[in-house]
């Protein structure tokens, strides 16, 4: 149960293991009643940051046939991997006549999916930010070589000696400025 | 106020501190605000949370220090009810009351032409509620929620259906909902009711959505609601520490225990970082002025937040007992009195309250029990302690 359709898709390519069989890939809890009493699931693999978690286990209490949370807090060895898969933002439940080991397999796979789109989601913050300040370092050019009368390569050496001398990014020192430089102008004609 | 250097050191400096989008954050947000985790020389970062799932599972793999839980779920995880038993522990509450129960319009009007007018109290709201299910005009299927399993939510939601000679387990379907998801709900006709805790009562009086029918308070005075609970190994581990964070949390409960500093405390949790709500739909409950039903003049309920007044802070064995038993009983089983006794004098711990209390030169109760339905006003436990009203409704046998 993932609202995210890609990541939820990629857990189900990873867990086409022999012996597993994905039942169904939903967004949210509703539904979920149906399809909990309809296909009655050993494992329940759900995002940490679903609003439906305490709907889930509601249902655990009012029927004993529905799965429970995976309990591996209270082993003495395993206390760390719940841990683990709570840090990469996935938690599971499980019906009780399922092998541990069986329902580790399963949160190990989406543990590793989530990893990764956590990844790829942090990599493209960056190039957001990068790309940000490409535009900025444009911008600044612009104005210094307008104001100052230079051209767009001499701004451009200016902006990095500021860089380096205060020991700044790029983006950075041509944020300051912009600012600078937009107060100092005079109202445009 | 405490000399802080003569306290132990904190075994660890900077926490992490759970909690959810609802009004009675207030303590763990303004002893931010207030600077008073400085005060005891600790950084706290506060994590909101999606679920009282969430938040659990966090706490208990150490993803938290500490957070804010409804009263009853350190009870139901050290009892290991729903599946997973861990010991949690708590050594303050935070607060008091604070839950509604809201109902449809087309309800709240079926309820009013049979009586039910909250302004008479939670008791003709729950005869008119009976009235209405035995007669011929209700719908075939009653639908409510509350936002736990194991919360006051679902208990007082129990309690005030019982009240009116309903049968909460055959009767009426009785589910879990995300708060966030509950006026929604109950604008698609999904739900006919529910019970949770400000501001989900106020944003669907606010949307003219639903009417509220009765409070917390009304259903049984200045009951425990939500506690600072920690792990027991992790308290084993940090006892100077949670020392320190009970301290700034009292301290933040008395400070919002002055009617002047709850306006304030409305526009500070307003705000996007905290609970990102606007502040109309926060200022009432907080102010004591409740609206109950949209274009109604509001209802002066001064206790139905409490913070710090009333020994709020003391985790009465008392109320444990109570809750435990309840939430055996939605469990459909009987929680042995021994066996209950003992699990609540382990969850509920009233030593660590009164540790803390006497750091602040604060009065404590020597007593860990205090009666229900002895008090209909505040009265006075021993020279200097004042409790609050100690009324709740009770259902006929």
């Amino acid at each position: 149960m993932d609202d995210n359709a890609e990541r939820a898709s990629a857990v189900a390519a990873g867990l086409a293991l022999p012996g597993l069989e994905i039942i169904s890939v939903i967004p949210t809890a509703s539904g979920l009643l149906y399809q909990m009493a309809q296909q009655e699931p050993d494992v329940v693999v759900i995002a940490l940051d679903s609003p439906d978690r305490d709907v889930l286990e509601s249902l655990s209490i009012a029927s004993s046939h529905n799965p429970r949370p995976v309990v591996m807090f209270s082993g003495s060895g395993d206390s760390g991997f719940i841990g683990d898969a709570i840090r990469a933002g996935v938690t599971a439940y499980q019906a009780e006549d399922i092998q541990p080991e069986r329902v580790k397999a399963v949160i190990d796979v989406a543990m590793a999916q989530f990893s990764a789109f956590s990844d790829l989601r942090q990599e493209l913050d960056r190039t957001r930010a990068q790309l940000a300040d490409r535009k900025l370092v444009e911008k600044a050019k612009g104005l210094i070589s307008a104001i100052h009368g230079v051209d767009e390569e001499e701004a451009f050496r200016t902006l990095r000696k500021l860089a380096m001398d205060q020991n700044q990014t790029l983006g950075e020192v041509a944020r300051n400025v912009i600012a600078v430089l937009e107060k100092s102008r005079p109202e445009r004609k | 106020m405490t000399d802080t250097l003569r306290l132990p050191v904190a075994e660890k400096a900077e926490l992490r501190l759970g909690y959810l989008r609802l009004n009675d954050s207030a303590p763990l947000v303004m002893a931010r605000e207030l600077g008073l985790y400085e005060r005891y020389g600790l950084a706290v970062s506060l994590e909101r949370e999606i679920s009282w799932a969430n938040l659990r599972d966090k706490l208990v793999a150490g993803e938290l220090d500490a957070a804010q839980m409804l009263a009853p779920l350190p009870l139901a995880t050290s009892m290991g009810a729903g599946g997973m038993r861990v010991e949690v522990i708590s050594g303050l509450a935070l607060s008091l009351n604070g839950n509604a129960i809201t109902v449809s319009r087309e309800l709240a009007t079926e309820l009013a032409q049979r009586g039910g007018l909250v302004a008479d109290g939670a008791q003709a709201t729950a005869r008119a509620m009976g009235d209405y299910f035995h007669s011929a005009a209700r719908k075939p299927e009653l639908t409510f929620a509350a936002a736990h399993s194991f919360s006051c939510h679902i208990f007082l939601l129990r309690l005030w259906l019982q009240c009116g000679g309903i049968d909460p387990e055959r009767d009426v379907r009785i589910i879990v909902l995300p708060p966030e998801q509950m006026v929604d709900s109950l604008a698609r006709g999904i739900i006919d009711g529910y019970c949770v805790g400000e501001p989900w009562n106020s944003m669907a009086v606010h949307q003219g959505v639903g009417a509220i029918q009765a409070t917390g308070y009304q259903l049984w005075n200045n009951s425990l609601e939500k506690v600072l609970a920690v792990t027991g190994p992790w308290h084993r581990q940090h006892t100077a520490t949670h020392l320190r964070l009970r301290l700034a949390l009292m301290e933040a409960c008395r400070w919002l225990s002055d009617p002047a500093h709850r306006l304030q405390a409305a526009e500070v949790l307003a705000r996007p970082e905290y609970l990102n709500l606007p502040v109309e739909i926060l200022r009432p409950a907080l102010a004591g002025e409740l609206v109950t039903s949209r274009g109604q003049a509001p209802m002066a309920m001064p206790d139905f937040h409490v913070f710090g007044r009333y020994q709020a802070g003391f985790p009465w064995r008392s109320d444990g007992e109570w809750l435990a038993d309840q939430t055996s009983a939605l469990l459909g089983k009987t929680l042995d009195t021994e066996r209950c006794k003992s699990l609540v004098q382990q969850t509920y711990r009233t030593d660590l309250y009164r540790e803390a209390a006497r750091h602040l030169g604060m009065p404590a109760p020597a007593t860990d029990y205090r009666p229900v339905n002895a008090h209909e006003g505040s009265w006075e436990l021993s020279p200097g302690i004042l409790l609050g009203a100690d009324q709740r409704l009770v259902p006929p046998q």
